[in-house]
């Protein structure tokens, strides 16, 4: 299990899934990072803060978006 | 198993033999030349368009365009007192130049008025020929490339806003202009190299405006058809809105294609910088693994040449040096100890060396970095031979004066060190089908300069293509690990190499203890593996596996394996199993004997007779060999579990 703390790029509501600015990567950015569905679309804002947590470290599928907030 | 030469093999099996180590030090990272840059002319020229190449004569050749004048230089037996500050005026340029040099031939490309023109030369660039113009304005070429295939073959590659086209020249014909089949949305930079294909470099922004380092191929009939364009390959890239962008790529082939790019970073404290990266030996252009790309000092575009002996990197005001090969130091006469420790994700290299005589030391290679090549073996009937055991890279040296002597201590790492120093500065992802284990392994070890192939490999290592991420900050072992955790197959250094192998159930011993090579000790340990029943929760299948004859000695111990990248019954099968064969594969026997200089990690190997353990097949799980020549000890100790 792993947590990563992360900056929202852009947001799919269509499949829920989000882009993430991971803390780290200056330039590289995480694709298609499932959304928790109790979070809703509207606060998946690009530039908020969020919390990723992954239970595979290494697969990025595995895991979700479980918190968006502003610092 | 190393192949060993007879009179070698004879001498070790004999078990009696005289010691015989090599030791050599290089300025090598996996195999491929750490270059070490001196600066050797620092001007005040003004930043612009700058080319350089070093024909095969050794010299070298600039080329660059200031105040709208084609400049040029040739310096024929370059050195730290050459004078690289004079430039021969060519007459009128704007834009673009570009060099290629390959033996005795050079060719200079530039734009004048928008036309492109070239001018050759076949005596290393001495005498240039008269102007050409290859196509006539307008052009629109922002960037030039140049490339020089075989004799009477050459490429201008030039690049407008947002498009890339090719002009070939076959016998003394330049032909008409082709272009690529695909698009960016801005292109900042072009580089060219001609081995076998015509290999490209393009750094630019794409259509969803990410910036990037693109590799491609324009095929010359090697890997690619003649005048087919490969796809672009991703080498470097950076999401809209990061602030990041790349630019002036300078491609050129040594031991190993090396390529040098501009990074530049528009955030609130911005900042530009020239890296520098290479392929990892035995890589092909087209399989795009580059290690990652390491920072210089220098915050502009450098063009990059190498040539007979040397390395260059160019701005129009700077010029910098790299022996290539660079040097060397053998050590074998300095070397009163040794301990190397071979094992699966680990291992180390201790070291003792005398260098009363100061030798070590003014050779200045015995510093973190360098790489270790050892070799063990014997006086034989035919001579000293020896086997290299797997380079190790050096991490730690301690200078001591004792009773004397001035004596030095090394401590270095197999290749699992540098895997393990490297940390992922950005992002890494690869979506669910984009990559097969075997790519994932060669692309990260390539990053931590590693080169990568295999000795065997299993159907999953090529079939299972699962999603996978390396964080920022998270370590190449890590990803290593859990990527070699999905797959049967393990990693065997040889030389500076990191190969895949699949153990089998089945393999033949490669090598006999026993009545074929004496042992010295042999101690055998029975203990249970740390799990005798797998569980693997696949994406929808459940499958388990036992060890029965542990499950019979100590009840059932579990182990659950989750692997949701697993879609399939066999897919979840094979994963089994790769668990169940590292679990069978528990040390559970030690052997000392004389040193066996071509044993190797994985090894299947037989025992025929010992009283501690029972005849049969055993697989290597470790290797500790131990020379000192105070003591004249010269051991093996193999640790072995069931094949």
């Amino acid at each position: 299990m792993q947590a990563l703390w992360g900056t929202v790029r852009a947001f799919n509501s269509t499949l829920y899934t989000a882009t993430v600015q991971v803390d780290g990567s200056l330039s590289v950015w995480l694709e298609g990072v499932p959304v928790a569905r109790g979070i809703p679309a509207a606060e998946v804002v690009p530039g908020r803060r969020c919390l990723i947590v992954l239970a595979e470290p290494t697969n990025p599928r595995d895991g979700v978006l479980v918190a968006v907030f502003q610092p | 198993m190393r192949p060993l030469p007879q009179p070698l093999l004879e001498t070790q099996k004999r078990g009696a033999g005289v010691p015989f180590l090599t030791i050599a030090f290089r300025r090598r990272e996996g195999g491929v030349e750490r270059l070490r840059f001196a600066r050797w002319y620092q001007g005040s020229e003004p930043t612009g368009p700058h080319a350089i190449a070093s024909p095969g004569d050794g010299s070298l050749v600039r080329a660059r365009i200031a105040g709208g004048q084609l400049l040029y230089q040739r310096v024929a037996s370059p050195s730290p007192t050459s004078d690289f500050s004079s430039w021969a005026a060519l007459g009128s340029a704007h834009r673009a130049v570009a060099l290629a040099a390959k033996g005795h031939r050079l060719l200079l490309a530039y734009v004048q008025n928008d036309a492109l023109l070239v001018r050759e030369s076949s005596d290393y660039g001495a005498t240039l020929s008269a102007p050409s113009v290859v196509l006539p304005a307008p052009t629109g070429a922002m960037h030039l490339a140049a490339a020089l295939g075989a004799e009477g073959e050459a490429a201008v590659f030039l690049a407008t806003s947002s498009q890339v086209s090719v002009v070939r020249k076959s016998g003394s014909t330049w032909g008409s202009p082709a272009a690529w089949p695909h698009s960016l949305a801005s292109i900042s930079g072009l580089a060219a190299h001609h081995q076998g294909d015509y290999n490209l470099v393009v750094t630019g922004v794409d259509s969803a405006g990410r910036s990037g380092v693109w590799a491609l191929v324009y095929g010359d009939g090697h890997r690619w058809p003649k005048g087919a364009w490969s796809p672009m390959w991703v080498l470097q890239v950076a999401h809209a809105g990061s602030q990041v962008s790349f630019s002036s790529p300078s491609l050129a082939l040594g031991e190993v294609y090396r390529l040098c790019f501009l990074e530049r970073f528009q955030g609130m404290v911005s900042h530009s910088r020239a890296y520098l990266t290479h392929m990892p030996l035995a890589a092909e252009f087209s399989d795009v693994i580059w290690r990652e790309p390491l920072p210089t000092d220098v915050g502009e575009a450098m063009a990059l040449a190498i040539g007979p002996g040397s390395a260059w990197l160019s701005t129009p005001s700077g010029l910098w040096h790299a022996p290539l090969p660079g040097p060397s130091l053998e050590a074998r006469g300095h070397l009163l100890a040794m301990e190397v420790q071979e094992e699966p994700f680990g291992g180390y290299m201790r070291l003792l060396l005398d260098d009363s005589e100061g030798l070590l030391r003014a050779a200045g290679l015995m510093e973190p970095g360098a790489e270790v090549e050892v070799g063990i073996g014997y006086q034989t009937a035919a001579g000293p031979l020896a086997s290299p055991l797997p380079c190790h890279w050096v991490e730690e040296v301690v200078h001591r004066w004792e009773g004397g002597r001035a004596l030095v201590e090394v401590l270095a790492r197999p290749f699992w060190g540098l895997v393990e120093a490297f940390r992922a500065r950005h992002q890494f992802a690869w979506a669910e089908g984009e990559a097969n284990i075997f790519g994932l392994l060669a692309v990260i070890l390539g990053r931590a300069g590693v080169p990568f192939s295999s000795l065997s490999y299993s159907a999953a290592a090529v079939n299972l293509r699962p999603a996978f991420a390396l964080h920022p900050g998270q370590s190449a072992l890590e990803a290593v690990r859990r990527l070699l955790a999905m797959v049967p197959d393990v990693l065997v250094p040889v030389g500076p190499y990191a190969l895949l192998k699949e153990p089998q159930l089945q393999e033949s011993p490669v090598y006999s203890y026993g009545d074929g090579h004496p042992i010295v000790r042999a101690w055998r340990r029975l203990e249970p593996p740390s799990a005798n029943r797998v569980q693997v929760f696949g994406k929808t299948v459940f499958l388990e596996g036992f060890l029965w004859d542990s499950v019979g000695q100590v009840g059932d111990r579990l182990a659950q394996v989750r692997a949701p990248e697993l879609p399939t019954a066999p897919d979840v099968q094979s994963r089994l199993e790769a668990e169940l064969g590292r679990l069978r594969r528990t040390p559970m026997a030690i052997l000392e004997a004389p040193p066996n200089c071509g044993l190797e990690l994985y090894d299947v190997v037989e025992v025929t007779e010992t009283p501690a353990l029972p005849p049969g097949r055993y697989r290597v799980m470790a290797i500790r060999t131990v020379f000192n020549a105070r003591r004249g000890q010269y051991r093996q100790t193999v640790s072995l579990a069931p094949p």
